[in-house]
């Protein structure tokens, strides 16, 4: 990681040899990368992520801790209107499969797979906050601040949902249970709920892990342009300011992050499976 | 089936749960006054700050022997009530109130400014302004100990002990330098590796009372030879500094040279005091932290939210704190100059300092009340690298510099009016007659060009055009690519980089053309000329001229008014004559100001002193009285 | 671990298939000509490939080219046809004579004096075309614009989309935007096939414990931010003395793409080919082509790699638009592709960033976002189309 040329410290100033190696040899960018890399590690692993190099009053520690529970809320609002959304729009498609509301909501569905999401927030801007001026344009605070961001980030999820939600239905629909279910006599909407809709939840749940993944990589973008002050953003100026140890910080928690929610996914599918019996 | 609902029901609301804990564990109250302040500052620490964004913190929660005015950002009194100027110019006597406060309720003393000129002058605090301190007698003499010679007296300050804070000063030890030994292994290593090797250091042999004893630059877990005893650095004897503290409140500064500008330079912020105790006690970073930081300024910082907002409270121990009207302050850092925008046309801040270009473009088409554009001390030119061929010719920098279209660069690429530069020291400082380059001339540039061994452009290399990531200067430096394919047929392509990678960039000369602003710190020509001088630390392009430094040097110690400003206007002169630098434009103030926003003046400086800013809740939108902020610019 | 998609039941028709021995290929492709909406699809996508391809012939204005006192012109449609296509035929002449100078030269030089001139002899050959407005094009696009500039003159299509920062023409972008972007996504696309097709077929085919330890590492790298690394990866090689290293040799920030890109969707491929894999290799027919003597490369090549063709090519049909969204954020981030070349990601971003409650250029940013959807849109709905051709259960519980 240190092989990166340009190093980590923008000394504006040209400094005289005896401050240089002075200075190389307080952030040890004079011992060879092998060398440095097993330090960060070690380092790394007794929790303390070093000091961003970039922000010269902060350390990754720190960053993480004032970015995580911002990013971390941004993505759960987004997952939770993706959910709500995609399974609402793809129950709904189910059901009433082959009508107009069919259709459209699949093929809105599609476009919003197909838009970028940038795209998709600065229209939303531009109708939500200008055009009718119910939310608030940028930052971070309130709830209501928290909304329009949520949205724009889980539309291309909720999109893919209510896809996923659909096809598993119209497959949960067809069973032999369901028939059953049917003949005696339930309404269709009960049928769909309390028999169809938990097998179709499946597939939904393992989409999940990707979704998550595509939600923290996502939010880059929607944190940039609402200004929200997330990790997503942070680790892209880490990134594009070669700020090395809040890079790899960052990487190190993103994995960390991702392998946790493929574990829970992996826990919900084996508790939520109808298929498997709880003791 | 009831197990796995209640699973799920509990995943749900553990969900939301969080977010509301988020969310509201973190509100803060809203403030009196917001604005945005461009991008995420790099730090608050006087001494290693460079950028308006962060002067515009800084100056609230510090405060020098002298301030900026928001009228005309001429040195007021601040932290000093009165001073005295020796005949000659070189002595300054400042007498300190005796009411200035640090936020702790402890005194402002002299020993404050002595101990926080001395930080600034140290290497180890690696100050990108310890320029500011070499007017000082000997004070450059002290940040280079390269200069030090036989016979100087030097102070030895020993390595600390583990777990001392980084700030804090090791033992000192006084005396007397002796010889200085270059290390045996230095010429070689120098010559093998080239500019990457690493210097090793000499060894400075120094009589201390009475014996010779030797040093060397070293950590306790470096191999010295046997007789040489580990220290942190070797400097110059401070109280060789022209600086005394004379008592508690009295200090004095002597210069090398008479400076008419000096005092404009103390209200400025690198020379601004910082707390010893809080500094020493936390060491460096951690002494910045919000609930750390001691300051003497009329703000205080009470939090900071990393790429979120910077958040200030008037100062209860500050010493004119009848006169800051403002209560809270948050300063957003805001990257995006759409949301910006955005943020302003909501009412959530009420001073947008970097409108987008077309936004200025479409607003300045009627006539607004919180939009002035005046001129400011400011110029946007290009770096060219002056040690990498082609542009180690004369003929081929002006041929660049003839071929750009700066009247197109304003108008297409710029939105308020920006004026056409073709010198470096902007129209607007006083006394002072501009020093042009030659015109656009896209013919003549040609023929240079060919002059030079490129006819028609035929083998020239590809160049590459460097910028700072931003709208604006991505248009410009795309406007140029295009300009100099049109008039001279030569490729050049774009990189753009963040703040930090691009200072780096430039700083190392890892660039062959470079987009560079500077504002000027004082009101003299002084800023932009010595910026050139062989070496200097913002020269940023291998321009060398003995010439050239003998001029400013000569400046430097010229008393008559008139002849200094003749010798700057010829050192400029010979400046755009040689071309290491392409002036493009001439910036205009772009801030956008509600009208309710009292007490903040257009500047030359764009500088915005929060300490005089009050909001006038009487005013509405649309009120036909104009603020300060709208009044004619002379 | 999760399952990625259900791109897994696939596998039992196309095993089948084999079995009985009718031909998968034709099967498929009767049931998707019954897709009105898939072939409507797959024609929009044709059209729009067809198109880029083509773009240097059409009477367009070159991509570009400044005319900055038309800034952000709005979409103009009469009159229909402007003589203002400048194209200048003398300096192309004159480059073929110092052309035939510098090959001359290039016979007796050594090999940096040889790279040198080689430069020299594209930029001679392009600087025609880079006067006249058009980024670096090879010499199948050269000779286009040639027969466009004869066939056509100087008549160029007006401003239909309206015109840019620049005053650059938006539809001619469009067009030109079209050629990069497509082909990054296919590139890329098959890239990300190449190693995943290969990773996932040895790692089922040959199954036991190195089976174990490759779906291991696919799992490990499952988990880790790819999108962050190659932001990192791009950043690290647009460094000045590597960036220009890498220029001489050839290689810009696109041909970077290609294999960044790729290395990042591989992972999805290897898992479903190896899933897919796994499930052949205890078919009958494979067990008896062991039984007959055929070696392992030759199941491979010859059994297992033609069922793989369905499952590929619903990946591919699925990842491409993938990858386009995926350029469209490297460019929001400014890692994309650079001036003079342009993309259909730069164009939305260019057009997002002009939108301010002051004035909407709305013409920057519907057009591109048009092209970008409706391409996305087919794509994404013909990979359906696929998938329900290849495996009719499917189907009839989808439409």
């Amino acid at each position: 990681m240190l092989a990166v040329p340009g190093g980590p410290y923008s000394a504006e100033r040209n400094l005289p040899p005896e401050l240089e190696a002075n200075f190389k040899h307080r952030y040890r960018t004079d011992l060879p990368w092998y060398e440095q890399y097993t330090f960060d590690l070690s380092r790394d692993l007794t929790g303390d992520l070093g000091m961003s190099s970039r922000l010269q009053d902060f350390s990754v520690n720190q960053v993480i801790k004032e970015g995580l529970p911002i990013s971390a809320s941004l993505g759960i609002f987004a997952l939770f209107f993706a959910i709500v959304l995609g399974l609402s729009a793809g129950i709904v498609s189910a059901l009433y499969r082959g009508s107009i509301a069919d259709f459209s909501l699949m093929s809105l569905a599609t476009v919003g797979i197909a838009i970028p999401s940038f795209v998709v927030a600065g229209l939303a801007i531009m109708l939500f906050v200008f055009v009718i001026p119910i939310f608030p344009a940028a930052g971070w605070g309130t709830l209501r601040q928290l909304v329009l961001p949520s949205l724009c980030l889980g539309l291309a999820y909720a999109a893919e949902i209510a896809r996923i939600t659909r096809t598993g239905m119209l497959d949960a629909l067809s069973q032999d249970y369901v028939r059953t279910a049917r003949a005696k006599g339930l309404s269709e909407f009960m049928v769909a709920i309390r028999h169809a809709l938990p097998t179709a939840l499946l597939p939904v749940v393992s989409y999940l892990g990707p979704a998550v993944a595509g939600i923290l990589t996502g939010s880059v973008v929607i944190e940039k342009i609402f200004a929200i002050p997330g990790l997503g953003w942070h680790f892209v100026q880490a990134a594009l300011q070669r700020d090395l140890t809040l890079a790899m910080g960052l990487v190190l928690l993103y994995t960390v992050l991702l392998y946790t929610m493929n574990f829970i996914v992996d826990l919900s599918y084996g508790i939520l499976d109808p298929r498997v019996e709880l003791k | 089936m009831f197990g796995r609902t209640v699973f799920l029901i509990v995943m749900v609301v553990t969900g939301l749960a969080a977010v509301a804990w988020a969310v509201y564990g973190s509100r803060l109250a809203p403030a009196d006054f917001s604005f945005t302040n461009e991008t995420e500052i790099a730090t608050v620490d006087p001494a290693l700050a460079t950028g308006q964004p962060e002067m515009r913190i800084i100056q609230s929660l510090f405060e020098g022997l002298g301030r900026q005015s928001p009228k005309d950002t001429h040195f007021a009194p601040g932290a000093a009530e009165k001073w005295e100027i020796s005949e000659d110019g070189r002595v300054y006597t400042f007498h300190l109130r005796h009411d200035a406060r640090w936020s702790n309720g402890e005194p402002v003393t002299a020993r404050d400014f002595s101990y926080s000129i001395r930080r600034l002058l140290d290497p180890l605090t690696y100050s990108r302004y310890a320029y500011e301190g070499w007017y000082l007698v000997n004070g450059k003499k002290y940040t280079l100990a390269s200069e030090l010679a036989a016979g100087d007296p030097v102070e030895i300050e020993m390595n600390l002990a583990a777990g001392v804070p980084n700030t804090v000063r090791g033992e000192l030890l006084l005396g007397k330098l002796v010889r200085r030994e270059a290390s045996a292994a230095k010429s070689n290593a120098t010559a093998a590796k080239g500019d990457d090797a690493e210097p090793k250091q000499d060894i400075f042999v120094v009589e201390i009372d009475g014996k010779e004893r030797r040093f060397k630059v070293a950590e306790a877990t470096d191999r010295v030879p046997k007789d040489v005893e580990r220290c942190r650095q070797v400097l110059l004897d401070f109280r060789e500094v022209g600086l005394k503290v004379i008592d508690d409140y009295t200090l004095e500064l002597r210069l090398t040279n008479p400076t008419p500008y000096f005092l404009d330079l103390l209200a400025y912020y690198p020379l601004a005091p910082v707390n010893q105790a809080c500094v020493e006690k936390y060491g460096s970073p951690d002494w910045l932290r919000p609930e750390h930081i001691v300051t003497n300024g009329p703000f205080r910082m009470v939090a900071r939210r990393l790429r979120d907002r910077v958040r200030l409270v008037r100062s209860d121990t500050y010493w004119d704190r009848e006169n800051v009207k403002l209560n809270v302050v948050d300063a957003l850092s805001v990257d995006d100059r759409t949301t910006a925008f955005n943020l302003y046309m909501t009412r959530m801040v009420d001073w947008d300092t970097v409108p987008p270009a077309e936004v200025l473009r479409e607003l300045l088409k009627e006539p607004r009340n919180d939009l002035n554009p005046a001129p400011q001390l400011t110029t946007y030119y290009f770096l060219l690298n002056t040690t990498r061929p082609p542009l180690d010719d004369k003929r081929v920098r002006q041929a660049l510099s003839m071929a750009i279209d700066r009247e197109e660069v304003t108008r297409v690429a710029t939105g308020a009016g920006e004026i056409p530069a073709y010198s470096l020291v902007p129209p607007s400082m006083p006394g002072y007659h501009k020093q042009e380059c030659k015109p656009f001339d896209p013919a003549a540039a040609r023929k240079l060009l060919a002059e030079a061994g490129f006819p028609e452009g035929q083998g020239f290399p590809r160049i590459e055009i460097l910028y700072n990531t931003d709208q604006a200067h991505q248009a410009i430096a795309e406007l140029i690519r295009k300009q100099w394919q049109n008039n001279l047929g030569i490729t050049a392509t774009l990189r753009n980089e963040e703040w930090g990678s691009y200072q780096d960039s430039i700083q190392q000369l890892k660039f062959t053309v470079a987009r560079r602003a500077w504002v000027g710190d004082y009101m003299d020509p002084n800023t932009y000329a010595d910026m050139f001088v062989t070496g200097g630390e913002n020269n940023n392009t291998g321009f060398a001229n003995p010439e050239y430094d003998k001029l400013i040097s000569d400046a430097a110690t010229e008393v008559d008014k008139t002849k200094r400003m003749e010798l700057l206007e010829k050192s400029e002169r010979m400046l755009m004559d040689e071309q290491p630098i392409i002036p493009v434009y001439f910036y205009v103030s772009r801030n956008m100001v509600r009208p309710w926003v009292r007490g903040f003046y257009n500047t030359l400086q764009d500088v915005h002193p929060i300490r005089d800013i009050w909001i006038d809740r009487s005013v509405k939108q649309d009120d036909p009285r104009p603020n300060e902020y709208m009044e004619p610019v002379k | 671990m999760s399952q990625p998609e259900d791109l897994s039941i696939t596998l039992t028709t196309a095993a089948e298939k084999s079995a009985t021995g009718v031909s998968l290929g034709r099967d498929a492709w009767r049931r998707l000509r019954r897709n009105r909406m898939a072939m409507v699809c797959l024609g929009t996508l044709i059209a729009i490939t067809a198109l880029a391809l083509f773009t240097p012939l059409l009477p367009l204005a070159p991509p570009d080219k400044h005319h900055t006192n038309l800034q952000y012109e709005p979409p103009k449609f009469s009159p229909l046809f402007e003589r203002t296509y400048d194209f200048d035929w003398k300096s192309v002449e004159e480059s073929q004579s110092r052309i035939a100078e510098l090959e001359q030269k290039l016979a007796s030089a050594d090999k940096r004096e040889a790279n040198k001139i080689t430069l020299e002899m594209e930029n001679i050959l392009l600087r025609p075309y880079r006067d006249a407005g058009y980024p670096t094009v090879g010499a199948i696009s050269r000779w286009m614009i040639r027969v466009r500039s004869h066939v056509f003159g100087d008549i160029n299509l007006a401003s239909f989309a309206g015109r840019d920062e620049f005053g650059r023409d938006l539809l001619s972008r469009v067009f030109w935007g079209a050629r990069i972007s497509i082909v990054v996504g296919i590139v890329a696309t098959l890239v990300s096939l190449l190693i995943g097709v290969t990773y996932g077929a040895v790692s089922g085919y040959v199954g036991g414990w190195l089976d174990e330890v490759m779906m291991r590492f696919v799992d490990i790298l499952y988990s880790i931010p790819f999108i962050f690394v190659v932001i990192f990866i791009i950043t690290v090689l647009s460094d000045e003395k590597i960036k220009s290293r890498l220029q001489d040799m050839g290689i810009d920030r696109i041909t970077i793409f290609y294999f960044v890109v790729g290395a990042i969707y591989w992972l999805t491929m290897a898992r479903v080919v190896r899933g897919q894999v796994i499930s052949l290799r205890t078919e009958p027919f494979i067990e008896s082509a062991k039984a007959l003597g055929a070696s392992q490369t030759r199941i491979i090549a010859l059994h297992i790699l033609p069922n793989l063709l369905s499952v590929v090519i619903v990946y591919l049909t699925l990842t491409i638009p993938r990858v386009m969204l995926f350029e469209a954020f490297l460019s929001f981030l400014g890692l994309g592709v650079e001036p003079p070349d342009v993309s259909w990601g730069l164009l939305a971003n260019e057009g997002i960033k002009v939108i301010t409650p002051v004035k909407i250029y709305w013409w920057l940013i519907v057009y591109p976002s048009l092209a970008l959807g409706v391409t996305l849109y087919a794509l994404n709905f013909l990979g359906d189309g696929l998938r329900d051709a290849l495996d009719p259960r499917l189907a009839s519980r989808r439409s």
